[in-house]
């Protein structure tokens, strides 16, 4: 891996991030987040706020890189890429990268908006933490879901369908609507509850257990697993199909 | 420079090979073409030489080596113009040929490269805002910008108005002239016949003929001279075999007594070649 063209790549996506108005939805998202959240009351606040970050950095990461991917479709950019010195693994990484990066500006700006407006207190070192963990972890799977999608309305539609199956089980638990004992080992292995939980911890009132350090070593291993085994295998029989072959 | 032995290929959702073990050469500094009706399997040709399609059967070497054994570095050597247009529509076209431009270490000179296209006084435009003919001449900007050894160019031509296709193909020459190789395939025969230095013809995924267009035109065109002249106000035409022209008094005498209208070689177009030794035309096939 040429640790430059990884750069130029990443450089590369986050300007077509921008022109594309990529980076444009995700602030007006961030500021619709922000004027939602400012006038709630304060208790509202403290659940709804770890909530919504979980939401841009899991079900966002997955829709934001799904965009990348059908504009790449459309233009057919992707066989041009693929005559490049440019290796496989430098390409799926700089859109993995690039699209943290631009996930965590968005994020960034919610909290900073929070921190300014209603004095909540963080861990800005776990906070970024979390939200790149969990970023970069739905990125790599919103990559994979991108390769069996005909569409972008495809991709949205699963997406509702992965978001509804993996997100209320966690929500349900985190309102106290099930209240079961067990079912926060059933839950531990979901990678929402597990961005949920690293995503709390950078709260400053949060209390460390081995459920953070569990879904921290989940997401890790995870993003590591789903990159390497599911992701690259698959990317240049993808980009093939892409281009019109 | 690529030498290609009984090359086979299928396509993982096929029964039957796209490509049926073809085998030629494509030498250092020419301009070799792949002519056929589409669905021939040119382009399946050009994607495997240019190492996007692998699971191939038969060999392929690159200046001696397997094409197999070489890793992403090879395409510092490559340029490839695809016959889409395959640019970043909403960037300007600078912004799209800065981008790979510092994905390679050989970079060209982009501002006569462009100029070359006449594209310099648009290159702060959209390439969304671009007509097909301009995202075309862009592809092929995009082919050279890393000074390639080994160009490849797929119907080079398609879609572009016939002044700037000469200019593309004026290009293509001055680019051969320069040292490079050029592989082209193309089903316009004006295209093959004014650029190739050598040109195959491919029908179904096996390869009819080789040889150079003039070759081609000499052993299947007919050796004859029409002779057209005025007789009592009319155009007569007579034919008379090349050999021993100089000594048929026939043919002498109408040239000395007629008034000659026209003279042609019984030379027959590469389209004509190309029906004749493989049986299909070239413009009926559906894409």
């Amino acid at each position: 891996m040429n640790p430059n063209r990884v750069l130029v790549l990443v450089k590369g996506e986050l300007i077509r991030l921008n022109k594309y108005n990529v980076f444009a939805i995700s602030i007006l998202l961030a500021l619709i987040w922000g004027v939602m959240l400012y006038f709630v009351n304060n208790d509202i606040l403290k659940a709804l706020l770890p909530m919504i970050l979980l939401i841009d950095a899991s079900m966002m990461s997955i829709m934001y890189i799904g965009a990348i991917m059908f504009f790449e479709k459309n233009e057919s950019t992707i066989s041009t890429m693929l005559v490049t010195p440019s290796s496989n693994p430098e390409l799926v990484l700089s859109k993995v990268l690039a699209n943290t990066i631009h996930n965590l500006f968005s994020s960034i700006l919610i909290i900073i908006a929070f921190v300014l407006l209603k004095h909540i207190e963080l861990n800005y070192l776990m906070m970024l933490l979390g939200i790149i963990l969990t970023t970069a972890f739905f990125t790599i799977l919103g990559f994979y879901m991108a390769y069996f999608q005909k569409n972008f309305t495809g991709m949205l539609v699963n997406l509702m369908i992965f978001s509804f199956a993996l997100l209320v089980p966690t929500v349900l638990y985190e309102v106290n609507v099930i209240k079961a004992d067990w079912f926060q080992y059933v839950l531990i292995f979901n990678p929402i509850q597990a961005g949920s939980e690293l995503i709390s911890g950078g709260f400053k009132a949060y209390a460390f257990e081995w459920q953070y350090y569990f879904s921290l070593l989940y997401l890790l291993i995870g993003s590591i697993f789903v990159y390497r085994f599911l992701v690259l295998p698959k990317f240049h029989d993808y980009a093939i199909r892409q281009s019109g072959v | 420079m690529y030498k290609v032995d009984n090359l086979k290929y299928k396509y993982p959702n096929n029964k039957e090979d796209v490509i049926k073990g073809i085998s030629f050469e494509i030498k250092e500094g020419e301009i070799f073409g792949f002519l056929g009706p589409s669905g021939a399997g040119k382009s399946t040709t050009q994607k495997i030489l240019i190492k996007i399609l692998e699971d191939y059967r038969g060999t392929i070497t690159y200046n001696g080596k397997d094409v197999k054994t070489f890793g992403n570095d090879f395409y510092e050597d490559i340029g490839v113009s695809f016959e889409m247009p395959i640019h970043f529509s909403k960037m300007t076209a600078m912004e799209n040929i800065n981008f790979f431009l510092k994905l390679y270490k050989r970079n060209a000179d982009v501002e006569a490269l462009m100029k070359r296209v006449g594209l310099w006084e648009s290159r702060d435009k959209m390439v969304g805002e671009f007509s097909k003919g301009m995202k075309i001449r862009l592809n092929i900007v995009r082919a050279l910008l890393n000074e390639p050894k080994m160009l490849f160019l797929d119907e080079p031509t398609n879609g572009i108005d016939p002044a700037n296709a000469k200019v593309l193909k004026d290009l293509v020459k001055e680019f051969r002239d320069a040292g490079g190789t050029v592989f082209i395939t193309s089903h316009i025969m004006s295209d093959i016949d004014q650029l190739c230095d050598r040109v195959a013809f491919i029908v179904d995924g096996e390869i009819k003929e080789i040889d150079s267009p003039r070759n081609l035109k000499i052993r299947y065109g007919k050796r004859s001279l029409k002779l057209e002249y005025k007789e009592g106000g009319q155009t007569i035409a007579k034919e008379f075999p090349m050999d021993n022209v100089g000594k048929n008094e026939e043919f002498l005498t109408l040239l000395k007594t007629k008034e000659i209208e026209t003279i042609h070689s019984g030379e027959t177009t590469l389209e004509d070649i190309f029906i004749k030794v493989t049986g299909v035309g070239l413009r009926d096939e559906s894409e």
